[in-house]
């Protein structure tokens, strides 16, 4: 005799969501549950990102729970992934309504590879099969245009620009804006007003995660970020030795501070191996920012090894995840970018405090 | 005004208490000089009547009272720790 749904769901709720750290039943990722007289079980297993780490293991485990049971003939198995809004509230937020997860890049110090990281962050995720934007709010540098080879400027519709499109990317950056060697002269309170007109006045429509590449620092870029959208974590990026992962730290107090949840640290130019001997050298020391990270209590996300083609591949507007899938580079990237993803599930499940006034 | 937070535990506050503990520099002063309301013993009622209230990031409330004063940035931390019920004020030293 065939197994009632319920056999089917108890089975399933012993399978255990790592990073949520509950059953998947009752996060409700099991959905279109079918039984049918034979014998067949047939389900979709909608998972909270389509970049999930665990992935593979989740669907051989259901696979193999369900195929356990008495009367099941066969056992089919849809997975699927739905982005779910970060924060339970009542309504979206005025900002970015769109918008399901925000995940801000940031390091405090400047020439570690932020920028670098949240490209192949945003194209990774994007591979994944989530829709990704990714705004450059760095005013004074902005490198997401040459970095994407995205310069085109972009089109006003309705009084809003529209975000320049690349690699199934949505980008908006200070670059498009204002293409050429022309700096951006500005003081701070200026900074502010530019990053929320490129916010509020850029039509990002629906997104799963919107990357943000924020400027060094941890004054007002940073600061009308966190104040300006409810932001679902930061990811910090530094290099191994011991002067960037002090600022580093210092970046992650900041938004500590601001309640906005560090999701992890990344270190950048972990390694470099010679291509000529294929010796390992590691030029800016090694495993600086797990030590940080460890210290802080947060997670470590993974290290990047410094390669030449990350950055000609940059150089050249072509994301290495994309450009060259199978260097060791690239396979860090996605691997990040999945912890990124699955730490960022997490704040889908967090209530915020809710306020009433009488 | 009243919150209810992350885990649960419910804080209420009255307008008043609110706009006494305003923590922005104009109220609070600023670079060692005292501020207003270290100057003043009475507030009028439309100093002290909560008319909007609005989220900050993730980390504070922007109150705004009728006056029209609206500077203060409460954080979190700073409301959670004025929280005046039997059994917070029983956590606190005294």
């Amino acid at each position: 005799m065939a197994p009632s749904t319920q056999d089917v769901l108890s089975v399933l709720s012993t399978i255990q969501d790592p990073d949520l750290g509950r059953d998947v039943v009752s996060l409700g990722m099991i959905k279109e549950l079918d039984v049918d007289a034979a014998g067949k079980v047939s389900f979709t297993f909608e998972l909270t990102t389509p970049a999930c780490p665990v992935r593979d293991r989740f669907k051989t485990q259901a696979e193999d729970l369900v195929s356990q049971l008495p009367g099941v003939s066969a056992v089919e198995v849809r997975m699927t992934a739905n982005v779910r809004p970060a924060f339970m509230r009542p309504k979206p937020s005025d900002v970015l309504p769109g918008v399901k997860q925000t995940i801000a890049v940031a390091s405090g110090k400047g020439g570690v590879g932020k920028s670098t990281v949240a490209v192949n962050l945003a194209a990774a995720l994007r591979l994944s099969g989530a829709s990704v934007g990714l705004l450059d709010a760095d005013i004074y540098g902005p490198s997401v245009p040459a970095m994407t080879g995205s310069r085109s400027v972009p089109e006003q519709v309705n009084g809003q620009l529209k975000p320049i499109e690349a690699h199934g990317l949505k980008l908006m950056s200070f670059g498009h804006i204002y293409p050429g060697d022309q700096p951006t002269i500005y003081r701070g309170p200026m900074v502010g007003k530019a990053i929320e007109a490129m916010m509020v006045q850029v039509d990002w429509g629906r997104l799963d995660y919107l990357v943000i590449d924020l400027p060094p620092g941890t004054g007002d870029a940073s600061l009308t970020l966190a104040q300006a959208v409810p932001l679902t974590g930061v990811a910090i990026v530094c290099t191994p030795q011991d002067v960037a992962t002090d600022i580093a730290v210092k970046a992650l107090q900041m938004f500590r501070k601001l309640n906005v949840t560090p999701l992890g640290l990344i270190e950048n130019m972990s390694w470099y191996v010679c291509p000529s001997c294929g010796h390992r050298h590691e030029i800016f020391s090694h495993g600086g920012a797990e030590a940080a990270a460890t210290r802080l209590g947060v997670p470590f996300l993974g290290a990047i090894p410094l390669e030449e083609d990350i950055r000609k591949d940059a150089d050249s507007g072509i994301p290495v995840v994309i450009s060259r899938p199978d260097s060791a580079g690239a396979k860090a990237f996605v691997e990040i970018a999945s912890q990124v993803a699955a730490r960022t599930s997490i704040q889908s499940f967090r209530q915020l405090p809710v306020i009433s006034v009488r | 005004m009243e919150i209810e937070w992350e885990g649960g535990h419910r804080s209420s506050y009255t307008g008043e208490r609110l706009r006494w503990s305003c923590p922005c520099a104009e109220c609070r002063g600023e670079a060692g000089a005292p501020g207003r309301l270290a100057r003043l013993t009475t507030l009028s009622p439309d100093e002290l009547r909560i008319e909007n209230v609005a989220l900050v990031g993730q980390y504070a409330l922007q109150i705004a009272f009728a006056s029209g004063h609206s500077t203060g940035l409460y954080t979190f931390a700073l409301l959670r720790g004025m929280c005046d019920c039997p059994e917070c004020r029983e956590g606190k030293p005294a």
